[in-house]
Order: C-alpha cells, then structure tokens, then sequence
C-alpha cells in the first residue's frame, strides 16, 4: 500500500505546505484584527499586531443596526439552491459531453465556455427587463435561477473533465448487468467521482456566494440582500468602515471554511476506498 | 473546433488500455443526448445568451447614457473608435501580463500543493480550509484590503518589512508604475491558487493507486511517476482548469479595480478595468465593444489552445 | 458513506431551493399592501450605514404624519448604487422617489426619466425658505425642476493645530503659499510625519481645480469655473501655469511619496492617524474625525486657502430628491420630497455634515461653532471665496476625471510636464465645448 515518504521529500513538503499556509492566513489574521479593535485605533499609526484593547462592538452592533444574520442566511440558501441544482443539471450535461461522440460537441463545449467570457454588464439591462416582467425582481428564487444559469457551464466543463478520468468500462458493466443508462450514472460513475462532484459544488457555492453585481441590481429589500451587498455597503462616499466591515467579513469567512474543512474529507476520499474494485 | 475538444477528452484516458470504442449512433442515442443537454441549454438560452443578444446590440449602437432617447446603429464605430484609441495596445499588453503572471504562478503554487495534500496528515481538512478560504472571499474586499496592507506609509506589509530590515525605506508599492503591476498580481495569486489546488486535488484523488503501484514496480522513481503516470492522467482536468483560468482572470477586473482603479497613469488597466471606465462615462455603446473583443480574443485564444495541446501529442 | 453523503447534500439543498420558493413568491414590494394604503418606493445613492438609518428614522416619522402612505427605502451600495437607478428607471418600474445628484441629473433628465416638479413646487410654502443657492439647484435655469437638493458639499481646509503650532507657526495656513511652507516644513517622513494629505488617485480633480481657481480668482467665470472671463479654458492662462507648478511642488516636498495613488480613504486615514498635518476635503470628514484617535483640541477646519490675489473659489457639489417620471404615486412622492426638503432637511444636514439649504439654519449655533466655524465663515464674505458654479453635469464629466487622474499622475511620475498636461485640459475642454 502507501509507503512511508523519505525525509527529503517530506520536509520540504511540510515546510512549503507551513509557509504557504502562513501567507494564506495573514490577510484573514488582519481582517480578524481590526474587526476587534475600536474605531478610533483601526487606523493607528505605528501599525499594532495586536488590538490594545478586545472591543466586541463592531460585532454587536452588526447584529443591531443590520439584519446580518438575514444576509448569511440568504447567502446560504441561495448558494446552496443553486449550487445544488447546477451541480444535478450538469451532471447530465457533462455525462453526455465526456461519453458521447456527436459532430456539435465541440460547439455545445464553446457555448459553455463563452458564457464565462461575458461582461455582467452587457446582459444586464435586458435580464432587468426579463425580470420586471415575470415579477422576479426583488425575488430570492429569481437571484436563484441566474446562478444556476452562472453555474451550470462551468460546472459542466468541470464535470466533463471528471467524468473523462473514470473508466468507460465501469458503467459499461453496469449496464451488461441491466442497469438503464441513467442508473449506470447515478449508481455507478456518481460515487467514484464524489471528489469531483463535491468540488465542483463548491466552486458553484462559493460563486454565487460572491456575486455581487446581480445581487445588488436585482433584490431590493434590505433582509432579502445576500452578503456582498451587505459588504459593499460598508463603503461610502467618504469612507471605508473597516471596524464594522472587517466583522462581517469574517462571520462570512467562518462559515465557508466550515463548509471547505467539511468537504475537503470527500474531495480526498478519491478512489483509494476501493469504490471502482468491487 | 469539435474534433479538437474531444481529442482532449481522449487524450485524458490514456490510462484505459483500449481507446473508447465508438458507440452506436441510434436515433435513441441522440435522444439521449438531447434529453441530457435540455435542462443545461434552457437555463444558459434564457439568463445568459438571450441578454446576451438583446444586450449586445448596444456594441453596433451609439448607446450613451446621456442620451438614450436616440440610439442610431453605426456598425463598428465603437470598434474601430477604441482600436484607434492610444490605449488599446497598452491595455491589451496589461491584460496579457496579467493573465500570464496570474496563471503560471498561481498553476504552480496550486499544483504543488495538491501534491503535499495527497497524503494524509493529522488536520489536513482543517489546513484545507486555512488554504482554500481565500476563494470565498469577494474580490472586491480583496482588493480594497490588499490596497490598504500595500499602503506605502500606514501598510502592514512595508512596516513588516521594514521592522525586519528587510527594507529600510517604505516602498510604494502601489505609485510605483512598476511595482503596482506587482502588487496586483500577488494579490491575484493569493486569492487564485486555491482554484487550482482544490480542482487538481479533487482529479489526483481519483488516479487509481494501481497505477502508481504499478509504476513503482516498474522502479519508476518519483518525477517519472510524476510526469509519465500522474500528469497524463490528470490531463484533461489540467487543460480544463487552466483554460476556465484564463478565461476568468482575463474578465476579473475586481482586484485591481479595487486596488488601483487601473493607475498610476494607467500602468494596472486591463481591458475589464477599462470597459468599467466606460460605463462609469455611461458610454455603453464602446464598454460592449470592448466587451466584444474580449469575448474575440478567448474564443480565437480557446481553438487555438485547445488545437495545440491536442496536436502536441499525436504520433 | 459516500451515497449518504451525497443525500444528505440533496435533502438540505432541496429544502434551501424550497424556502427561497415559499418566502420569494410571498413577501410584499407590492404597490398596495394593507388596505388603501399607498407604498411609495425611495431610493438612495450617496448610502452609508450611518446615512440608511437615520433616512429610516425620518422616513417613519413621514409615515406618522402622512397615514395612508408608506414609504420603503432601498439602499443599494453607493458604488453601485446609480447604476441601478439607472436599470430601475430605464424599466419604469419600482421607483417613485431617488436620490438625483449633480452627476446624474443631466443623463436622468435627458432620457426624460425624471418627473418636472416645477408646478407643484410653485404652490410649496417650503421654496422660499431655501437659500437662494439651494433654490437655483431646485429651480434650474430653464424653470424646470427634477430636485430639490438636500445640502451641498465643498472642500475646505482639515488641520492639525498641534503639528502647525509645534512647527512654530501662529496659525492655519490661509493661502497657498503658506500652505505649501508649513507643509514642507512639517513633513519629515523619518518620523513619519507629512505635510499634506495629497490626492493623486481617483478623483483628483477636484483639489486640482481648487488651486487653480485660486489663482484664477480675480478672472474667473462663476458661472462656469473651468472657464475665464475671456471665454478660454481655465488650463489656458499662465497663472494656471503657476498654480500648478506649485501644486507640485506641494507634492515634492510636503507630501507622501506614494500619495499619488491615494484616494479619499488614504487620505483621510493619514489624516485621522495622526500623521498628516492637512486635508482638503469635504464636510463629510469631519464626523469621520470625530470618531479618530484625535481629540477636539488637536484639529480645525479653515476655510480654502486663497490664492496670491487673497481670492479662492468655492465650487459647491449637490445631491438632492426627486420623483420618477414613470410613478405612478406622483402626488404622495412629491410630498414626500417636500417633506423631506423641509425643516427635517436642517437635522440631515447635521447629521450628514452638509452645508444645509435652509436660511432658517443660518441661526443655527451648530453651524457657527466648532469645525464649522470656516464655513460661516466663507459663506459671509463671498468677495475672498467667490460662489461658482463647475459644469459637473456635462456628458463628458466622468470622462474628464479618469483622464484628469491618469494625467495628473503621469505628472508626479515625472512621465508628463505641466505645461503639456494644461495644454492637453485645455484641447479636451474646449473640443468638447465646441462638440
């Protein structure tokens, strides 16, 4: 099975692994920093590594003054929906591109691809438009709909490549066994390829999670706003408000990297539990 | 373009012994695909491409903001007005920069730690999640964090440097027409390495260990392994990866809009920073025509690309 | 494990697609919603948190007075904020009053987005208690009127007492010149003290033109500051060329180094921080120092410092409400607006730091003390600080400030002389003049 790795591959590796992690965390140590300090020592000079005094009122009073706790669960959800069915949507997708031979696959690949390629603002006015009439706008489940759209080619391209790595042969037997093409899919390819697919996921929660520019054309009300929003706002005219806004970075950061920490056990679970050798 | 994109895929299979075998091509089977490709097509037709095609009339309009009572079309003006514009090549030189620094670094870094993260270790989901956040994190907090730590004088990153005699002066990271250029790619780098760390994870995690076990047999040692075994296999994850990389680093105008607004004297402006430009000036009509070339150059860079790569390797 | 996994994905992510369907189709926005009440939809643009609640406050306090009409406030981040008043009002739907600046009532009302209140202002009570500043804002030139502003914002002169007196000067600068000297004489980056707090970064116009117009002050256009009495662009006339040859030199030697990217919240953060001795900027900051390290003995504000003939300019910016065109609640919006525009206008002045646009305000003892002394001050002798008027409603003007910004900082880069710099203002201004 695995061996034991020699020390001069593992020292390296702990110490590349150890520096990187260091230069990852910084700016969230930084974020973590100030949204503890008290608004007149945020912008102190000589730079303090370390609040002179703990101060909790930036994160009080962004549960006070704000519907935060609104915001993150709209984020949530929202994110979840759609990463949910852009994830399930693609699946199919990408099956049909990675086992499939047809002349218009190389132009249904492109038609994914250019979606990513276009500027937000090109496309806004008509969605706007779109939007006022079926009576979307100001709708969480209309901000729903536009990220799984958002998500699903990237997702399929995604997908596409995963489903290449694992053998044809695998739902091949399934389905000499009698299985339907689509339970081969589900019951066969599906489990092999969970890293991929719990990846792929994640990509399309965090995605969404960020977006910004449709979430703040197309929600009005103010407990139906997504967190970048809610971030944006803390930036006026004349000032950025790092004390209330680093606080909220960080409830936003926290819980993405619950849900990394949680899913990273399935994205290396990988093929070493012996799915593809029974 | 079709033949190539599926060579890719093909190319990615390499540890199947016999190539895929054409299937039969029924009227069932396109059914199939069809039915397959429904849901995906009529969520991408209605929220992207329909706006696309309404939206993008504006490109072949004069379309200002000022004045949108009248819209006359004048075919490629707006093209032809910001090819001529003295700022063109520099803007498309920046972006290029850009997105080669971005990408080589970022694929690097990112490769290598998918690497380290392969075997286990004690935490390892928790150094996960240290190491992936940055992806959650909205560019635009990005760039105005990364904007205030790059601060020449009040700047966390000049008084560390500082404090450890790394340098004795502060640097002006972001009003120095070189150095800006830096900055926000670093800033890039930090927040784009997790894409590729977690993407290139996910595809080694599901390289059979036969194979591995195999090579060694073989008395493969580890780099062959590395570039014999482990790459081919990963192939068409690494060619996807990097290809949905350059496509959205070249339209991520967040960080340096955040960090630089495209200065100083335009030394940080890419295309996307620059079409933001134009819509704060509310000339649609030229911020879509540049919106257009954009998309041009990706698709003529995605053939060519995806052409190459599977030229490379034929016998 | 794994196929437990993944369902566990699919209940959870089901149940969250459920609940965003339940609560998205049920909550209300709708024009009508208890009764026969009427709900009118407000938008603001300029938003801070700060702002968002006390706008909340009044627009409950509306609700008390005005039953029958309910008022909901949208509050989209300033920085996108015009883009989707833009979307909103290009739709003709969901919204009846916003929040119009200076910037944007000219590509509003040309697309004839914004509803004329002129008739119903005629008869408002509330019109001559405007200053007459604010009542040329509210009734434009042509006698049509798309808002009622709700204060005004000019710069003027942030100072530290402290760092000037220590540098043994008696007092705050009053001209350029001794702007320039005390800054230079202050500033000793070892110590990480600086002289001026230096725009270079977006934006950077405004404190650009400020010296300028000093210098220009005894020729100036007041109905157009970017021109001269002789009809050519203000970047024209050798004083220009003094002014800004002197602007940077206020670079060079009393200001940060990297100040040429900095935007208003380097600028204000050098200034809160400690280390910057001056600030030109708008009111607005004051209740950012306010709530600094600083304590009330340490700083001032000045009026703008004047230029070598003892005259400076005061160009004024606005912002203010109006009522959409496409409304269909036009009578309650534009009480609204009035309502807002009314003797509530004095508290969000305050609150706002805002020059405000009540005569009645003058007597205020709020705007004669403390920080806003200078501002008393420049308003009671407009012979020194002359009123003028910058054409910020020109198409053009965004176009103006991006160029301006890259030129200014090709100039501190030492990639661009002045004089070419000017030449170039002038070719831009006067080509687009005569269109």
């Amino acid at each position: 099975m695995i061996q034991k790795d020699p020390l001069w591959v593992s020292i390296p590796r702990a110490a590349g692994l150890g520096v990187w992690a260091l230069i990852s965390l910084f700016p969230l140590y930084w974020i973590l920093l100030t949204s503890f300090k008290p608004a007149n020592q945020i912008a102190e000079y000589p730079v303090r590594y370390w609040p002179r005094e703990f101060s909790f009122s930036n994160y009080t009073s962004l549960f006070q003054k704000s519907e935060f706790g609104a915001y993150l669960l709209n984020s949530l959800v929202v994110s979840a929906s759609a990463a949910f069915v852009a994830t399930t949507i693609a699946l199919l997708s990408a099956y049909v591109l990675s086992r499939f031979h047809f002349r218009s696959k190389g132009a249904v690949m492109m038609a994914f691809l250019v979606t990513q390629m276009i500027p937000a603002f090109i496309a806004l006015g008509p969605l706007y438009q779109m939007f006022t009439n079926l009576g979307l706008v100001d709708k969480r489940f209309g901000l729903v709909l536009v990220y799984i759209a958002m998500s699903i080619p990237f997702a399929s391209i995604m997908l596409r490549g995963f489903f290449d790595n694992v053998p044809d042969s695998l739902e091949e037997a399934a389905m000499v066994d009698g299985a339907s093409r689509f339970g081969a899919l589900w019951r066969v390819i599906v489990p092999v390829m969970t890293p991929g697919i719990i990846a792929t996921f994640i990509f399309n929660f965090v995605n969404s999670w960020n977006e910004l520019f449709l979430a703040v054309t197309l929600i009005n009300t103010d407990d139906r706003k997504t967190i970048p929003t809610a971030l944006n706002g803390f930036i006026s005219n004349f000032n950025i408000e790092w004390g209330p806004m680093s606080a909220a970075a960080v409830l936003t950061i926290l819980p993405t990297m619950v849900l990394f920490a949680f899913a990273s056990r399935w994205i290396v679970a990988g093929l070493t539990q012996g799915a593809t050798k029974g | 373009m079709s033949a190539s994109t599926d060579e890719v895929a093909e190319r990615g299979r390499t540890h199947e012994a016999p190539p895929p075998r054409r299937r039969q091509f029924t009227k069932r089977t396109s059914l199939t695909i069809l039915a397959y490709l429904t849901p995906a097509f009529i969520f991408v037709i209605i929220f992207t491409y329909y706006p696309l095609v309404v939206g993008g009339q504006m490109a072949f309009r004069k379309w200002s903001l000022y004045d949108l009572t009248s819209t006359p079309f004048i075919g490629l003006e707006n093209f032809t007005t910001l090819i001529a514009n003295p700022l063109f090549s520099k803007v498309m030189l920046n972006s290029l920069v850009w997105v080669v620094a971005s990408l080589v670094v970022q694929f690097l870094i990112g490769f290598m730690l998918a690497l380290g993260l392969r075997k286990k270790f004690r935490f390892r989901g928790v150094y996960q999640a240290m190491i992936f956040y940055p992806w959650a994190v909205s560019g635009f907090l990005i760039g105005i964090l990364f904007r205030w730590m790059f601060n020449s004088e009040f700047g966390v990153f000049n008084d560390m440097l500082m404090r450890t005699g790394v340098s004795a002066k502060p640097i002006p990271w972001l009003a120095n027409p070189d150095l800006a250029l830096v900055a926000v790619i670093v800033a890039n780098v930090w927040y784009g390495v997790a894409f590729f760390a977690i993407m290139i994870l996910a595809a080694l995690q599901s390289v059979p260990h036969e194979l591995h076990e195999a090579a060694a047999i073989d008395g493969a040692g580890r780099w062959r392994t590395l570039t014999r075994v482990t790459i081919p296999t990963i192939r068409t994850t690494l060619v996807l990866t990097v290809l949905l990389r350059v496509i959205w680093i070249f339209n991520f105008p967040d960080i340096i809009y955040g960090m630089t607004g495209g200065g100083p004297g335009n030394q940080t402006q890419i295309a996307t920073t620059w079409m933001i430009q134009f819509t704060q000036q509310g000339d649609y009509g030229l911020a879509s025509a540049l919106g257009f070339i954009v998309m041009g150059v990706l698709v003529v860079f995605t053939g060519v690309y995806l052409t190459l790569l599977t030229r490379e390797r034929k016998p | 494990m794994r196929k437990k996994l993944l369902t566990t994905v699919a209940a959870v992510s089901a149940l969250a697609l459920s609940l965003t369907g339940c609560s998205g189709s049920g909550g209300g926005g709708d024009d009508k919603s208890d009764g026969g009440d009427v709900t009118i939809t407000m938008v603001e643009s300029l938003t801070n948190p700060a702002r968002t609640e006390l706008l909340k406050g009044m627009l409950s306090e509306f609700e008390t007075e005005n039953p029958g009409i309910k008022v909901q406030l949208i509050s989209p981040p300033t920085e996108q904020a015009d883009q989707k008043i833009q979307q909103m009002l290009q739709s003709g739907s969901g919204v009846d009053v916003l929040e119009v600046r200076d910037l944007t009532v000219g590509p509003f009302s040309n697309n004839t987005w914004l509803y004329d209140m002129s008739g119903d202002l005629k008869s408002w009570e509330g019109l001559d208690k405007l200053t007459d500043q604010a009542k040329t804002v509210a009734v434009g030139e042509d006698g049509k009127s798309y808002y009622v502003p709700y204060g005004f914002y000019g710069l003027s002169l942030f100072y530290r007492t402290d760092m000037v007196k220590e540098a043994g000067f008696d007092g705050a600068p009053k001209s350029w010149d001794d702007l320039i000297t005390q800054a230079a004489k202050i500033q000793d980056p070892t110590k990480n003290k600086y002289g001026y707090a230096f725009r270079g970064g977006k934006n950077s116009a405004g404190q650009v033109l400020s010296i300028l117009q000093a210098y220009n002050a005894d020729n100036l256009d007041v109905t157009n500051a970017y021109k001269v009495t002789s009809g050519k662009t203000i970047f024209s006339t050798p004083e220009s060329q003094t002014a800004i040859d002197r602007y940077i030199d206020l670079f060079k030697t009393g200001s940060p180094e990297s100040s040429v990217s900095w935007g208003y919240s380097e600028m204000v953060q050098a200034f809160t921080n400690g280390s910057t001795a001056f600030l030109l900027q708008d009111p607005e900051v004051i209740a950012v120092v306010n709530d600094s390290t600083l304590t009330a003995d340490q700083w001032g504000v000045a009026p703008n410092p004047v230029g070598p003939t003892g005259k400076a300019a005061w160009p004024m910016a606005t912002a203010g409400w109006g009522v959409a065109e496409a409304s269909k609640h036009k009578p309650e919006a534009v009480k609204l607006v009035q309502w807002l525009s009314g003797d509530i206008s004095t508290k969000f002045a305050k609150e706002n730091s805002l020059v405000p646009i009540l005569k009645s305000a003058g007597e205020d003892e709020f705007f004669k003390t403390g920080p806003w002394a200078a501002y008393v001050e420049m308003t009671s002798q407009p012979e020194t600080w002359i009123s003028v008027t910058e054409p910020r409603d020109v198409a053009w003007w965004t176009e103006w400030m991006q160029k301006s910004e890259t030129d200014l900082q090709q100039v501190l880069l030492g990639k661009m002389s002045t004089a070419d710099m000017l030449k170039s203002w002038d070719t831009f201004w006067t080509e687009k003049w005569n269109g």
